[in-house]
């Protein structure tokens, strides 16, 4: 692992900059060559050639597809997503009530997988073939094969309809609907931030089922790595060192093991964060959750690029700083560049 | 919240606390309706762009018409009362303002109707089709006073046919004052009226969210008086297996969307009323004459024989779809019979023989992804494989079906008609007129050019039909012209009158679904629970 010294931040960061530029340019293409029509989505079905060739040039499309691409970028540079045909708005402010909501759900769920995944990973490898073990594995294997859409839909029959121990689909029951002024867009946040402990309660009634249920899914995966880097590491030497001068399970996972895979844990959670923040569509669709997953699938179904460029890039530029954050956090958290570093 | 009034807030929170209190299942408060459906298509709320139903739906509330029609006929709204001479139509209108306070005068009727027109989108196609244009509105609708506007009728209408289309939701009158406020880069202030609302109905826009939500909330300097519910919300629930569980809960009152399977498990439940709301349209197979097969009558007549219907209507169109081969819905006025078309392998397979095909051929069928239709693609590739004739399933979303539709690039694809208004015209018209078939004139509006169906009989007679001012010899021509139109064998084949099902809670009064989506909510209440 390298040093982080101002050279290779600069590397990073340029890096950062042509993975972009690569992923808009592809993103262009694939949607430009899709067979969507955004004109007739506007238009209208019973539309007379002319007008729908009207729309076409309003839109920029009867231009040459470089030309398009150019125009794009000269629009991003001056910070301009352009405008989505889907809502009418700016593309920017879209994405502003969007990616809160994904944020939002996102972040309750790596956090809800990692504080239980993490300990039932170390369990499971600690007391290896035992019922905790065992319990991990029908846990991590059930999380796997079983589909989200499934979990969602019976999870709402279970907790929502019969038992009314969650609140339903949506963000918030309809009539706080509008009362908390966005501020940083999460609802759990700007309803603290107003002192509406009661909005706030609603809110946590409502994310906490699909945030469960995401989280359960990351869980798995999170889990099943753990356990295997805690095995790794039991086989070594040191552990068995640290074991014979008489260290118990706990001190051994505490002053041993932890440091030592802590880097390939950030590594794991940091991917698993990463998918998340793309937005999970089927869940968002299951509990009418309006973030960006749903934004991007419905403005992908009429060919609205603008949209879809801007939530490509925002993902795409989330997962990239997810990354970069993870190797910043390499080179704080181990040991041996901790000591080159001093 | 800034825009949000004192009251309305103590109010939501005495709800709150009312509720907190009891303990009570939560349900939709009782000054609240709240509606779920897929707002997924939704891409405007301008009344003189949009026309997707859900859109039209929420509009209809928004704004007024001068006319609007109830059982079929034409009743008031803006206007009070009109007469009707050989040149056109006087409208005198009533006292009302809009949500702005502006009065509702001549003046924003004329501009209304003019923007329509000049913007000249997919909204303004009905009214063009009768020979109003961007170029001839201004001379032809005019205000005679700030309370009396005269039409002019163009010359390629009657007065009757002028009246329905005025009930339409694009004929909607907008607060001109407040619209020209908003106009950028001459766009008639299309950009703002996308998202605002500058109407005179029982309700004004408050917020749009996408993908999430509508409200819309009491005028009550609405005319008719302020509605009974202050708010109504309409909810973005995709997953119609979720709005079931959210209509049993009670946080939805009304549900369309709804699968079949999810519908049928509200019929005859105690608590909730399922209403088939006709749409005087139609599910079609669309055939492309201009396949070398599909432009031989004998093969289109072989299909019409290859279909199922009774089998199809019981366990796949349920609550959406009752068989009709005719494009006239069977209780209008002038409505003919059915035609004998049933599944008969036999009788297919004869003609497709006298057709100089007896060992069939292979055809794709285009389709959307949704229900039914996409049931109903499967159910026509099984029976059509009976009579030899192999079908491939295309299924795509909606735009590219469509955009393939206009571009005659399909052999069968399965579109859905609506009426315009309530009689043979309405629902007939899109189905018996082409007044152009060469590839050249790309009238891909219209819905017969698409299938390359060359009609210039039926044409003729639907133009006669539109100008012919004697009811009595109209309706003879109606039936003329559905006669003619099974006799040709049609390349656009209805198969199902179409419905639109929802599911309505009980608590829920007076909502009653409109044909053509302008379903109104300023008289609905709901019982306390």
């Amino acid at each position: 692992m390298k040093e982080l010294t101002a050279s290779e931040l600069a590397r990073r960061v340029l890096h950062l900059v042509v993975s972009l530029f690569i992923l808009l340019t592809v993103t262009f293409v694939i949607g430009r060559v899709l067979p969507a029509d955004p004109v007739g989505a506007i238009v209208g079905e019973l539309a007379d050639p002319a007008a729908y060739e009207a729309m076409r040039a309003r839109l920029g499309l009867d231009l040459p597809i470089y030309r398009q691409f150019v125009i794009y970028l000269q629009g991003l540079f001056r910070g301009d997503f352009g405008q989505a045909i889907l809502t009418g708005n700016s593309v920017a402010s879209d994405m502003l009530q969007a990616f809160p909501a994904t944020f939002e759900l996102a972040t309750l769920a790596i956090i809800i997988s990692a504080v239980v995944g993490v300990p039932l990973g170390l369990a499971a490898a600690l007391f290896r073939d035992s019922f905790v073990d065992k319990f991990a594995r029908v846990v991590a294997l059930v999380g796997h094969s079983i589909p989200v859409f499934w979990f969602g839909i019976v999870g709402l029959v279970i907790f929502y309809a019969a038992l009314d121990w969650v609140g339903g689909p949506g963000r918030i029951d309809v009539f706080y609907e509008g009362m908390v002024e966005p501020v940083t867009g999460m609802l759990l946040v700007d309803s603290l931030l107003a002192g509406e402990t009661e909005i706030f309660w609603n809110a946590l009634s409502h994310i906490i089922l699909p945030a469960a249920i995401l989280a359960y899914m990351a869980m798995a995966y999170i889990t099943r790595m753990t356990r295997s880097f805690t095995l790794e590491q039991l086989s070594q030497d040191y552990v068995i060192a640290a074991r014979a001068k008489g260290a118990g399970p706990a001190r051994t996972v505490t002053h041993h093991v932890l440091p030592n895979i802590a880097v390939q844990l950030i590594t794991v959670l940091a991917i698993s964060y990463g998918n998340l923040l793309e937005g999970a569509v089927v869940t968002e669709i299951v509990f009418s959750w309006p973030g960006i997953g749903q934004y991007m699938t419905n403005a992908l179904m009429i060919g609205d690029m603008n949209a879809v460029l801007a939530a490509t890039i925002i993902v795409g530029f989330v997962f990239m700083l997810l990354n970069f954050i993870a190797d910043i956090a390499y080179a704080i958290l181990d040991p041996r560049t901790r000591e080159a570093a001093r | 919240m800034k825009h949000f009034s004192k009251g309305l807030i103590a109010g939501a929170a005495a709800i709150v606390l009312s509720f907190s209190a009891t303990g009570v299942n939560a349900a939709t408060p009782d000054d609240q309706l709240v509606i779920g459906t897929s707002l997924a298509q939704v891409l405007s709320l301008d009344p003189q762009q949009a026309t997707e139903a859900k859109a039209v739906e929420i509009m209809s509330n928004l704004y007024d018409r001068l006319v609007k029609t109830e059982n079929r006929k034409i009743a008031p709204q803006l206007a009070e009362s009109w007469e009707i001479d050989d040149k056109g139509i006087t409208f005198h209108l009533r006292e009302a303002t809009f949500a702005s306070g502006n009065p509702v005068t001549a003046d924003d009727v004329v501009y209304s109707l003019g923007r329509l027109l000049k913007l000249d989108q997919a909204s303004a196609a009905n009214f063009k089709r009768i020979g109003y244009k961007a170029d001839n509105v201004d001379r032809l609708v005019r205000a005679v006073d700030p309370r009396t506007v005269r039409i002019d009728l163009s010359g390629e209408t009657t007065a009757e046919l002028l009246l329905y289309r005025l009930a339409m939701c694009v004929a909607s009158v907008v607060d001109s004052v407040e619209v020209k406020k908003h106009v950028q880069d001459n766009d008639y202030g299309n950009a703002w009226l996308r998202t605002n609302s500058a109407g005179s109905g029982p309700f004004t826009l408050k917020r749009w969210t996408p993908n999430e939500m509508v409200i819309i909330e009491a005028n009550d300097a609405y005319a008719g008086g302020a509605p009974h519910m202050r708010r109504v919300i309409v909810r973005h629930v995709p997953e119609s297996q979720v709005a079931r569980l959210m209509l049993e809960r009670n946080d939805i009152d009304v549900a369309s969307a709804l699968s079949a399977a999810d519908l049928k498990t509200f019929e005859g439940q105690q608590g909730f009323e399922v209403q088939r709301v006709p749409t005087g349209g139609f599910y079609v197979l669309s055939m492309n004459a201009g396949n070398e097969y599909l432009a031989n009558p004998k093969v289109r007549e072989a299909i019409a024989y290859s279909i199922d219907y009774k089998g199809i209507e019981q366990t796949i169109m349920g609550p959406y779809g009752r068989v009709r081969n005719v494009p006239v819905p069977e209780d209008y006025e002038y409505a003919i019979p059915n035609p004998d078309w049933h599944f008969d392998a036999t009788k297919a397979k004869a003609l497709l023989a006298e057709a100089g095909y007896p060992n069939g051929f292979s055809l794709t069928l285009k389709t959307i992804a949704q229900t039914p239709r996409i049931d109903l693609a499967t159910a026509i590739q099984g029976s059509l494989g009976q009579v030899g004739i192999k079908v491939d399933i295309q299924q795509g979303n909606g735009s590219d079906i469509i955009a393939d539709h206009r571009a005659r690039n399909f052999d069968l694809l399965i579109p859905q008609t609506g009426a315009y208004m309530p009689n043979v015209l309405g629902s007939m018209e899109q189905f018996s007129s082409n007044p152009d078939n060469s590839k050249e004139a790309n009238n891909a509006g219209n819905f017969v050019w698409r299938s390359a169906w060359d009609i210039p009989e039926l044409t003729a007679l639907t133009a006669k039909a539109s100008l012919e001012p004697d009811a009595k010899k109209r309706g003879e021509i109606y039936v003329e012209m559905q006669e003619k139109f099974v006799e040709q064998k049609p390349a656009v084949l209805p198969l199902f009158e179409r419905f639109e099902p929802i599911v309505v809670n009980a608590r829920v009064k007076d909502y009653v679904g409109h044909p053509n989506q302008l379903t109104r909510l300023e008289g609905v209440t709901k019982a306390s629970d």
